[in-house]
């Protein structure tokens, strides 16, 4: 009976390994058979032969694709977006959830109103992209910028934070009469690390990954980003796909950009977070808890 | 959840009440200058911490507040060169349009059918995940299988997308591949009207499945040790003590986060659908914004879409308003 019963939790737990481990499998297979494509000959790809390894191995896209230099420059705009982008998130994050932490604030519950309907009534596409206009920040990165200062929700994630933060520190350090932006600087932060890496990471990864609003608001090509140009590439090959109606595809190949090309294009914007991630992942995690954990 | 909006803080208040209240009584016996006089004394004491809220206060007035004054144009003939208050106003003439326009209704059932497929179907997918995780007891294993399946989650739609769409090539992709080994004519997923919901929702369970475990198993850490071990004593087996423990130990957590979703019924992954979206498929994949992107923005029918838009919002603040009493009516703290 005994030995039954371990048998049987054995089976389960045997069971139970393998598929979390096919399943991880299956989720970073797309990954991995982009990785595959992108290094084997476009010849290859069309007739499907590509599966798990690079068939007919060279790195013709990737040559392709530094030559070209678009990439290169669509590279740099999105670290220069990223960049500026979440250290001017993170600033206005703090800026707005030190004060809202404190109760003593008057008019915090005006204030707070005032700011969570901005989430409940969210304004439309159109509204926003006149103010845009109105404003002159066409073309210019500020028009991706400003509009998210702020992610409401991340502010109430810090917030929450502050607020879990002992009280005693700094009233010791305004006994000692330093002000409420000396204790920010001096006490606060510092013992705000986890939520300041955190929030960082997920501000940086939504600037890194966002393209609809570049392509509302930017036009111009030598602005553009790694993920516009990544999604004109892809509409470029759907729609020839289209025209040659599934079919006949042989015709219309000269006129796309190669799979290979455009599994290398996805394999280099996908590297620098998957680089990065191992390191940092616990950190999102530590977001999402405290995202989620009442203050 | 967090979003939540405190009563006016008394602390601090009583102190310098009584403190400030006898000086000014000296002088201001009024109530009225006393209280005035309390004020100034915080704004005061509190000027950085108000100096630090005038850029917030700024943003959030520029960049929420004005484009929702900007929906009036919903009522009027908006031109660019006429500006929003110089465009003639027209009632309810654009809102007439859509409500008569079989495109609406088209793309509404679009938007609502996509978000029931994403409950439906991708709902339980991060429950029975972190069910499965929560029973793996090699820490190293557990932790490399979650930091696997939450990769997609940090990936741009627009990749996630293309990757979608050259596996599912008719020609080139992997799947078809295999059906064609298995004697099966190839399909193109991607155009046709049958698979792209099923598209969209495997994408959307790939992306967000993983991640979505996170609040579920923060849940399942918190359930006391000792009921598993009481159940082990009675001879209970590894489901049924999942049965009995874990999901009732989880339910808090699934209610609030149905009702969530529920709040945002209204709502279709703009990015998502934009990148998975093509021409043939417009029948079951245009949604609200993909529609007011196309039409109102690249066609310039700016005032009709944006009536459009103000139905989309209008609907979901009633449906979060309703979440919220929902959720507080079950005794959770609300949203805020």
């Amino acid at each position: 009976m005994k030995s039954r019963r371990s048998f049987s939790a054995k089976t389960y737990a045997a069971v139970n390994y393998a598929a979390l481990g096919l399943l991880s499998l299956l989720t970073l297979y797309p990954f991995w058979y982009e990785a595959a494509s992108s290094f084997s000959s476009s010849r290859a790809i069309t007739s499907g032969e590509v599966f798990l390894w690079p068939v007919e191995f060279n790195t013709d896209a990737y040559k392709r694709l530094l030559d070209d230099g678009q990439l290169l420059v669509s590279a740099k705009n999105t670290v220069l977006v990223t960049v500026v982008g979440t250290l001017l998130n993170m600033a206005m994050t703090v800026l707005a959830a030190y004060p809202l932490s404190k109760k003593r604030l008057m008019g915090r519950g005006g204030l707070l109103l005032f700011i969570t309907f901005t989430m409940l009534f969210v304004s439309g596409m159109i509204p926003n992209f006149i103010l845009i206009k109105t404003l002159g920040l066409m073309n210019s990165y500020w028009s991706l910028w400003l509009p998210a200062l702020i992610s409401t929700y991340n502010l109430f994630v810090m917030k929450s934070f502050f607020e879990g933060l002992p009280e005693e520190i700094e009233e010791s350090a305004s006994i000692d009469g330093a002000n409420d932006l000396a204790i920010l600087a001096k006490i606060i932060l510092p013992l705000s690390k986890p939520i300041l890496a955190a929030l960082s990471l997920f501000y940086a990864v939504g600037w890194w990954n966002s393209y609809f609003q570049v392509l509302l608001y930017i036009t111009r090509s030598t602005k553009q980003t790694l993920m516009v140009k990544l999604y004109q590439m892809i509409n470029q090959v759907d729609a020839s796909l289209l025209n040659s109606a599934g079919g006949s595809e042989g015709a219309s190949q000269a006129l796309l950009t190669p799979e290979a090309i455009k599994a290398a294009a996805i394999v280099l914007s996908v590297t620098p977070i998957l680089c990065v991630y191992p390191f940092l992942q616990r950190h999102f995690v530590k977001g999402v808890l405290i995202g989620s954990v009442k203050g | 959840m967090n979003i939540r909006i405190e009563n006016r803080g008394v602390y601090g208040m009583t102190g310098n009440v009584s403190q400030a209240g006898a000086e000014a009584a000296a002088f201001h016996p009024r109530a009225a200058e006393r209280t005035g006089s309390v004020f100034k004394r915080r704004l005061s004491r509190d000027k950085y911490l108000y100096l630090m809220l005038v850029p917030v206060i700024g943003y959030y007035v520029v960049f929420k507040y004005a484009p929702m004054v900007g929906e009036v144009i919903a009522f009027k003939d908006y031109r660019f060169v006429d500006g929003i208050w110089g465009s003639k106003w027209v009632g309810l003439k654009h809102f007439r349009m859509l409500f008569e326009s079989s495109d609406f209704w088209k793309i509404l059932r679009n938007t609502l059918l996509l978000n029931v497929y994403n409950l439906v179907f991708g709902f339980p997918v991060p429950i029975v995940l972190s069910l499965m995780l929560n029973e793996v007891r090699k820490e190293w294993y557990k932790r490399t299988v979650q930091n696997l399946l939450y990769v997609p989650h940090f990936i741009s739609w627009v990749i996630l997308g293309g990757i979608f769409i050259s596996l599912l090539s008719p020609s080139t992709g992997v799947v078809n591949w295999i059906l064609r080994s298995m004697g099966i004519d190839p399909i193109y997923f991607m155009a046709s009207t049958t698979w792209w919901p099923v598209v969209y929702t495997l994408s959307s369970i790939w992306r967000e499945a993983g991640w979505g475990t996170i609040l579920y198993l923060a849940a399942m850490a918190n359930i006391d040790p000792q009921l598993y071990e009481a159940a082990k004593m009675d001879g209970a087996s590894r489901l049924r003590q999942i049965w009995h423990i874990t999901l009732p130990g989880i339910r808090g957590t699934m209610a609030i986060l149905l009702i969530l979703r529920m709040g945002q019924m209204m709502d279709v992954g703009l990015e998502q659908t934009l990148v998975l979206q093509n021409s043939a498929v417009l029948e079951v994949g245009d949604v609200i914004s993909t529609f007011v992107y196309r039409v109102g923005l690249q066609n310039a029918n700016y005032s009709y879409t944006t009536a459009l838009g103000l139905f989309q919002s209008a609907i979901g603040f009633i449906l979060v308003l309703s979440v919220n009493r929902i959720i507080k009516s079950f005794g959770e703290k609300g949203l805020w």
